[in-house]
């Protein structure tokens, strides 16, 4: 029986270790200098600044996003091990996938409390050089949490069984390959090849389509956009977390800890 | 300890197979091991370093699963995890979260052993004062040293009132101070009710505080029983010096008793058997010899098993 108290003790005591952390309050301030020096590569054009500006601070919310999940995530249960503070927490009557949940909610819930300051400093900016602040900003935004608790999730699958070097470089090529899945199936779509096409129709199927999780072209530029284009996508991330979760707690729970 | 109390652990044909690197091939380091532990004893676990105490612990913990056989807790397969709530465990050097400070990490365990939100903060209280860490109760455990951090290890495993404590080499690295603390809290806890395992490979920490056990070689258990059955069947010597003595004597005591011995003249150092100690000494004072010492040479767990087991010991590379 899994207990939602148990996974909130795991999930808050990682929010407080990220929170003592001088780590991620680096990468944070790196990410809000690159949300700030968008101002200062605005000023290099004469048109479009703005939109130059917002591309900038969308794009570093979603790269530094990205490279916190990743940074923590494939280290969140490799280290547990590592340091073997595994031992005591499992030895209570935790089960192990409440004790793997518990990180995956706490990891998710710092990186979306990060990515709240990052929109913040965002919106700052924005406010003060004058530039459009509107309803496809916060879809975009939303999309972009989504995307980052999706990440978290790949990223825990790797740390569930192998190194954390193994794991970014897994996470991080999944990451890329995922930016190019609906371009490779579109481009496969256009072979006379029959294999081709299934070939490719495969790889989007199986891996994540993460440009659907991409709003900053439509929110710096304006462009409408609809509520299917929000929801759809989060109920895609919401059952791919669940298929990755699924297959991280049943590879940790047939780990031995040595 | 009454053999009559219901056995609340028990490990049946256990086998454990691990495979060393990436290859097919197993190293088996359990052997088909089974012992049970009675309710309220203090059960010890002994074996040299790399004998399989720790592996047989950690399945018992549900840390790793056997390969082969059943062990079970308070009548509960240890894959479960549910009866934990009445289970403490201290790894050997434990490791925990150092970002946290004594009393935060004492309520983040008691929140996950199931401890009532009304109760817990004088449940922390209180252990932190049994284990006498309440001055360091704000400090965060980066600061603590290694002996406070056992001590800690102690309070975690005991914070939800267990009634089942294991104990993985608990006096491990401890002064001569802080192994007697925990001696003590050993034989509280029995005087509490609650059942002690505890695995280490030091023989005399078994003699002063375990009712029975079971002695592991090579991941099978060779002895198992009540601690004062396995002293009878080992034989005891003690050291004694003397000074002064007659070298008429020396020579009496030579054919009588058979000791070893060394060094001779003004003082010599014998090495006898316990039955032989009483009257060596009366003689040695009667011949008008001085007793510079007598000290009882317990015998060592290693020198047992170096002379069990043909060859020596040989610790086996998991």
């Amino acid at each position: 029986m899994i207990s939602l108290v148990r996974i909130w003790t795991i999930a808050s005591n990682t929010v407080r270790e990220a929170v003592r952390s001088k780590l991620l309050y680096t990468l944070l301030f790196f990410a809000i200098l690159m949300i700030c020096a968008g101002v200062l590569l605005s000023t290099l054009s004469y048109v479009e600044s703005e939109r130059i500006l917002q591309d900038v601070g969308l794009a570093s919310i979603r790269l530094f996003g990205v490279a916190i999940a990743i940074f923590v995530g494939v280290g969140l249960i490799h280290k547990e091990v590592d340091r073997r503070t595994v031992y005591t927490i499992l030895s209570k009557p935790l089960s192990r996938a409440e004790f793997l949940l518990g990180k995956y909610v706490g990891l998710v819930l710092t990186i979306w409390m990060q990515m709240a300051i990052m929109v913040a400093a965002f919106c700052l900016v924005s406010l003060v050089t004058g530039a459009d602040l509107g309803s496809a900003h916060f879809a975009s935004f939303a999309l972009t949490a989504v995307e980052l608790a999706l990440v978290v999730a790949v990223a825990t699958l790797f740390s569930a069984f192998t190194t954390p070097m193994l794991a970014s470089f897994f996470s991080v090529g999944l990451w890329i390959v995922g930016q190019m899945t609906r371009d490779l199936r579109n481009l496969g779509a256009q072979s006379e090849m029959q294999g081709v096409k299934e070939a490719t129709a495969l790889v989007y199927r199986v891996l994540p389509d993460l440009e659907s999780f991409n709003l900053s072209t439509v929110a710096a530029h304006g462009l409408a956009f609809t509520a299917a284009d929000v929801w759809l996508p989060t109920l895609y991330a919401a059952g791919y977390i669940a298929i990755l979760l699924l297959v991280a707690v049943t590879i940790f729970d047939r780990r031995d800890f040595r | 300890m009454s053999e009559s109390r219901p056995e609340i652990i028990r490990v049946e044909k256990v086998f454990k197979d691990f495979r060393p690197g990436f290859g097919l091939r197993r190293k088996r380091v359990l052997h088909g091991i089974s012992f049970g532990v009675n309710e309220g004893e203090i059960f010890g676990f002994v074996g040299p370093n790399g004998a399989g105490k720790t592996t047989t612990l950690k399945i018992l913990m549900g840390l790793i699963r056997a390969t082969q056989g059943s062990a079970s807790i308070l009548g509960c397969d240890v894959r479960e995890t549910e009866f934990r709530r009445h289970v403490g465990f201290l790894p050997e050097n434990p490791y925990f979260y150092d970002f946290l400070t004594g009393r935060e990490i004492l309520s983040f365990y008691a929140r996950l052993s199931g401890v009532p939100r009304a109760e817990l903060p004088d449940r922390v209280e209180t252990l932190l004062a049994w284990v006498g860490l309440s001055h360091a109760a704000d400090a965060r455990l980066r600061t603590y040293s290694k002996g406070m951090l056992q001590r800690t290890g102690i309070a975690q495993a005991l914070v939800h009132d267990p009634s089942v404590v294991f104990l993985d080499e608990p006096m491990s690295g401890l002064d001569p101070i802080g192994r007697k603390e925990i001696r003590d809290l050993i034989l509280r806890l029995r005087s509490e009710g609650k059942t002690v395992f505890m695995n280490t490979h030091i023989l005399s920490d078994v003699e002063m505080v375990c009712d029975r056990v079971a002695i592991i070689v090579r991941g099978e258990i060779s002895y198992s029983g009540a601690t004062e059955s396995f002293h009878a069947g080992t034989a005891r010597h003690t050291d004694v010096v003397l000074s002064g003595l007659p070298a008429e004597l020396e020579e009496t005591f030579q054919e009588r008793f058979k000791p070893k011995l060394r060094g001779h003249g003004e003082r010599i150092e014998l090495r006898v058997a316990e039955k032989n100690l009483n009257p060596l000494l009366q003689m040695a004072l009667a011949g008008g010899a001085e007793v510079v010492s007598v000290t009882p040479h317990r015998v060592s767990l290693e020198s047992i098993f170096l002379s069990a087991v043909e060859g020596g010991v040989q610790e086996t590379p998991r």
